[in-house]
């Protein structure tokens, strides 16, 4: 089992002051790792820093066992990194079958395959992605994600703005794809217990630190110590 | 109904990120498109039916259309640029004469023609006078203007030359200008364009002249040869045929190209949501770029073809062409390639049918017994204004990855805003005026009008950060007025249906034509400010500049207003004729070295400066100056905030107005004359750069824009002791508006400030790392950003 995603010592954030400090991480082929931690922790810009939009401080990220440093962010997304980022960044103007095509490069196939995980879109492909709902426009982010075929897939806050219950349908996909696709699954959300259920492993951050790291199953058991990260007890 | 299903329902109606009504119309949009063809074709049948004959051939002739198509060519241009980069270059219609100048030259006498680059050379020659020997300062070693490829080029090679060179120029654009702005404030963009706007056909003019030059015509037609005849009684020229068709085809194949295939695909993702783009692995900046290519290709290829049929490109006519350009891009929405076409052709065949009109028509509007003028650019406005508000918002806003920092409005110092600071400047002026010879004394009278009208746009484009281009038609409709009211005053119309007559325009004595002035110049800047309280930005960029226009050939260019040939007098009290030899004789002092230009005018002009200076630097502290900038920030939170934002921006409007008026009254009074060519719409966009070049957002960057302007102090410094040629003044103006949009939004005054608190910095910490940690820039961002 090969590691997808390596990040080692990193330094992040912006205007040269450091949101993530000293942040290892690793996601392998295959594998669910959720990162958690309360707002402000610092994971979504651990995300936008693993796709390059965000410049690296000290350390380094290796994506595929290639470091990013100094490569542009759309070459790192061809290399297979696919990532939902927080606001879903859909194509409003642009109906759902050509959001999909956009990322298809190969054709129609992994459309098709995107689609298996996700029949719910099948009837409304002509619609304009800017009139779905919510819930529709993330299953719509996720399969675009999906049509690149991507290796290791980064899915932040897939949660926002969406009621539990259709967070709860979504989450599993993400298992069944990494079960499926090999693929690898990074995937940062708010609903921790949901998240810990589908997970393999998990880290939580708190004000850029790591503050827990295991199995998510042993997290899921002790419930003191992901409180006491989130609420600042945690040492 | 179950918890699940009522869910799903509520999620439906209450979704967080739901895209604004406008972006999403629920009517497909081919529909929309059939039925308003219909609607179109109808009404044309109609109006076919009605219209005479001889109107007809009028509308649909050879010149109109080749006008729609050298239109169209700006507008594809511009529309292409927008959705490839976000950019609405308002240089595009330089850009088709540039490259028609290159395609004209190169046929005619086999030179590529360079721009002319300053002499590094020439100031220190200017000083030290080396080469003087030998005759004029031109004679010290200068760059080639040219290279000659030896004889005239044909047609073939000289258009694929020209087309090449088209390419490189829109990726050098897209490099150089405005790749580094892709993530800039509107501002800063629509200042760049304005940039390349007054510099491409400045070093047009200094290459050549300002006279048209002439095109040679093309292999497959013969000029003058008879026009075809066609259906419908329409007959037109082979050449005109041929653009209409290559104007169809390009439009079509834009079209399918966009719609179909994977690249325009992606372009419109990126234009939508460049993050989304980029995350799925397309490069926004080759987009960008290559989007820029293929603009400058179309415009230039278009540019080249309606030259050709015009026989001619006019470096002082074909720029303007931007604002039916701009109208039509704005009937397409900025996306539809087709609408575009079809209102550019529309509108350069409005050009002959207007004059037609006006010449042959009884009714057609008077002023003076002659055909009211520049109908045909009033049209364009009227589309605009039409289009707007029907539209309420046209340009579909662009998603990026960080929407930009506007320019820093510092809070002016205490002793600015109490007493020092004006008494100083006061006290330094007018020890100048002793000292100074009459250039600079002049140069200064000039920078002090300079910086009301730089003051005037600081209020609306700085604190409020609505752009408007019409700053000088609101000062000249004051300049006139003043002319009016001071010579011919009072002027008295009849009522209608009655023997009486009332005063429109009283007789004024000095001062009050001033106020007057500025009044008149206030309300019709908040005629202007209506449509600013529905568009913003870009669009309200090019309400303005079509206004602008529009006064500028219709109502300056009315002979009962300028006076014909002769201008419009301005009757000024003795005291502050500019043109005098005075010499005063105050307590023992002499005032005056008894030479032109007389030194009261600058007092004058200094007296109104610190007086609105002044007004404006409190403004800047006050409630309403908060609200200002908290409109300029965000309009949504400052109306959450309770400021009224509408009536933020009309209060914006009216004093911007009103400054600029009052400056259009001292240009009056000063020069003691009104000449429309000070009023024009292209002193408006020039006045926009100097003032953000000096500093659009505070009052210390009017002051330093003010010393730009041209017949200023900073340019009567470079011709006077460096002897730079004054022809370098648009040049230079121009290159620094398109650097300062990029490297220093906060302009001269801004870059003093940080130098001043880096300094400052310097001196109060001893530590040396720590000022890389906290730059000064970073302290401000909290404030206003």
């Amino acid at each position: 089992m090969s590691v997808l995603l390596e990040i080692e010592n990193l330094n992040t954030g912006y205007n040269g002051v450091s949101v993530v400090r000293g942040l290892n991480l690793q996601v392998s082929e295959g594998e669910v790792v959720a990162l958690l931690g309360p707002n402000g922790a610092g994971k979504t810009t651990t995300l936008l820093t693993a796709s390059g939009l965000v410049p690296i401080i000290s350390g380094d990220i290796k994506v595929f066992g290639k470091s990013i440093k100094g490569r542009r962010p759309h070459l790192i997304a061809r290399d297979g990194l696919a990532h939902v980022p927080e606001g879903r960044s859909l194509f409003y103007q642009l109906t759902v079958a050509e959001n999909l095509r956009l990322g298809a490069a190969k054709g129609s196939a992994d459309v098709k395959k995107a689609l298996g995980y996700f029949p719910a879109l099948e009837p409304i492909l002509d619609r304009r992605a800017g009139l779905l709902s919510g819930g529709e426009q993330q299953m719509l982010a996720m399969a675009r994600a999906l049509t690149v075929n991507p290796k290791l897939l980064m899915v932040d806050e897939m949660s926002l703005g969406l009621a539990p219950i259709i967070v709860e349908r979504l989450l599993p996909i993400l298992r069944q794809i990494a079960a499926e696709t090999g693929a690898g699954v990074l995937l940062v959300e708010q609903h921790v217990h949901m998240a810990l259920q589908v997970a393999d492993r998990a880290y939580v951050l708190s004000h850029g630190e790591l503050v827990l790291e295991g199995d998510a199953a042993e997290i899921n058991k002790d419930r003191s110590l992901i409180q006491a990260s989130y609420l600042g007890g945690a040492k | 109904m179950n918890i699940k299903n009522w869910l799903s329902e509520r999620l439906k109606s209450g979704r967080s990120d739901k895209p604004s009504p406008e972006t999403v119309n629920p009517v497909p949009q081919l529909t929309r498109n059939l039925r308003a063809a219909f609607l179109i074709v109808s009404a044309a049948v109609v109006l076919w039916a009605i219209i005479d004959p001889e109107t007809r051939t009028n509308f649909v002739s050879g010149s109109g259309i080749a006008q729609g198509a050298l239109i169209a060519a700006i507008a594809l241009g511009v529309v292409l640029t927008y959705r490839g980069s976000g950019i609405v270059n308002f240089a595009n219609s330089a850009v088709a004469m540039y490259v028609a100048y290159f395609y004209a030259v190169l046929r005619r006498d086999g030179d590529l023609f360079l721009p002319p680059l300053p002499n590094p050379l020439a100031p220190i020659e200017g000083v030290l006078h080396i080469f003087q020997d030998k005759g004029a300062w031109t004679d010290l070693p200068d760059w080639p203007t040219r290279i000659s490829l030896g004889n005239e080029v044909s047609f073939w090679p000289a258009l694929l030359i020209s087309l090449v060179f088209a390419m490189l120029f829109g990726l050098l654009l897209h490099l150089l200008i405005f790749q580094p702005l892709r993530h800039s404030p509107p501002l800063a963009k629509v200042v760049a364009s304005i940039g390349l706007f007054i510099l491409l056909p400045a070093v047009i003019i200094r290459r050549f002249t300002i006279q048209p030059f002439a095109v040679r015509s093309m292999p497959f037609y013969k000029q003058d040869a008879a026009p075809l005849k066609l259906p419908f009684g329409i007959s037109i020229g082979a050449d005109a045929l041929t653009i209409a068709i290559l104007v169809l085809v390009l439009t079509f194949a834009l079209w399918f190209f966009f719609q179909k295939s994977r690249f325009g695909l992606s372009t419109r993702a990126a234009s939508e949501n460049e993050k989304g783009a980029v995350l799925l692995g397309f490069s926004p900046e080759f987009l960008g770029a290559a989007n820029w290519v293929l603009s400058t290709l179309i415009t230039g290829l278009l540019g080249i073809f309606a030259a050709t049929i015009q026989r001619s490109v006019d470096p002082g006519v074909l720029p303007a062409l931007i604002i039916p350009a701009l109208t039509a891009a704005l009937v397409g929405g900025f996306t539809s390639f087709g609408w575009t076409t079809f209102a550019s052709l529309l509108l350069g065949m409005q050009f002959g049918l207007i004059k037609y009109l006006e010449i042959n028509h009884h009714w057609f509007f008077k002023s003076g017994g002659t055909p009211l003028p520049g109908g045909e650019r009033l049209i364009p406005l009227l589309v605009i204004v039409v289009v707007l508000y029907l539209r309420g918002k046209s340009l579909p806003v662009r998603g990026s990855l960080s929407a930009g920092r506007l320019p820093f409005s510092p809070t002016p110092s205490q002793s600015s805003r109490r007493y020092l600071a004006p008494a100083s400047i006061f006290a330094v002026v007018i020890l100048a005026l002793f000292v100074l010879t009459p250039p600079f004394r002049l140069a200064l009278s000039n920078s002090l009008v300079g910086v009301i009208l730089c003051l005037s746009i600081v209020v609306v484009t700085g604190y409020v950060g609505q752009i408007s281009l019409a700053q000088m038609s609101f000062a000249g409709i004051s300049a006139f007025l003043v002319s009016k009211m001071t010579v011919e005053a009072p002027i008295r119309l009849p009522v209608f249906f009655t023997d009486y007559h009332i005063t429109v325009i009283p007789h004024m004595p000095f001062p009050f034509p001033i106020l007057i002035g500025g009044f008149v110049a206030m309300a019709v800047g908040m005629i202007v400010a209506i449509p600013a309280l529905r568009v913003r930005g870009v669009n309200l960029a090019i309400v303005t500049l079509a206004f602008a226009v529009a006064v500028d050939r219709v109502l300056f260019a009315n002979k009962s207003i300028n006076g014909g040939f002769i201008g419009a007098k301005v009757d000024t009290p003795n005291l502050i004729v500019g043109a005098r030899d005075v010499q005063y004789d105050f307590l023992g002092l002499t005032a005056g070295d008894g030479l032109q230009p007389n030194p009261l005018t600058a007092i004058f002009c200094l007296l109104l400066v610190v007086i609105l200076c002044y007004m404006i630097a409190n403004l800047r502290i006050s409630a309403t100056g908060r609200s200002m900038l908290a409109t300029r920030n965000n309009e949504r939170a400052a109306a959450a905030a309770g400021v009224n934002v509408a009536g933020v921006k009309m209060l914006a409007f009216a004093i911007s107005a009103f400054i600029a008026g009052v400056g259009g009254a001292l240009i009056a009074y000063r020069s003691g004359g009104v000449t429309t060519d000070k009023f024009t719409f292209l002193q408006s966009l020039t006045f926009m750069a100097f003032a953000y070049i000096g500093g659009i957002s505070s009052v210390s960057g009017a002051v330093a824009g003010g010393m730009l302007v041209s017949g200023g102090i900073f340019f009567t410094f470079l011709t006077n002791i460096l002897h730079v040629p004054s022809e370098f003044t648009l040049i230079l103006g121009g290159l620094g508006l398109v650097f300062a949009a990029i490297q220093n939004p906060e302009g001269l005054s801004g870059s003093l400030r940080q130098q001043k608190l880096r300094i400052s910095q310097i001196l109060t910490t001893r530590k040396r790392g720590s000022d890389e940690l906290v730059s000064p820039v970073g302290k401000e961002v909290g404030v206003d950003s």
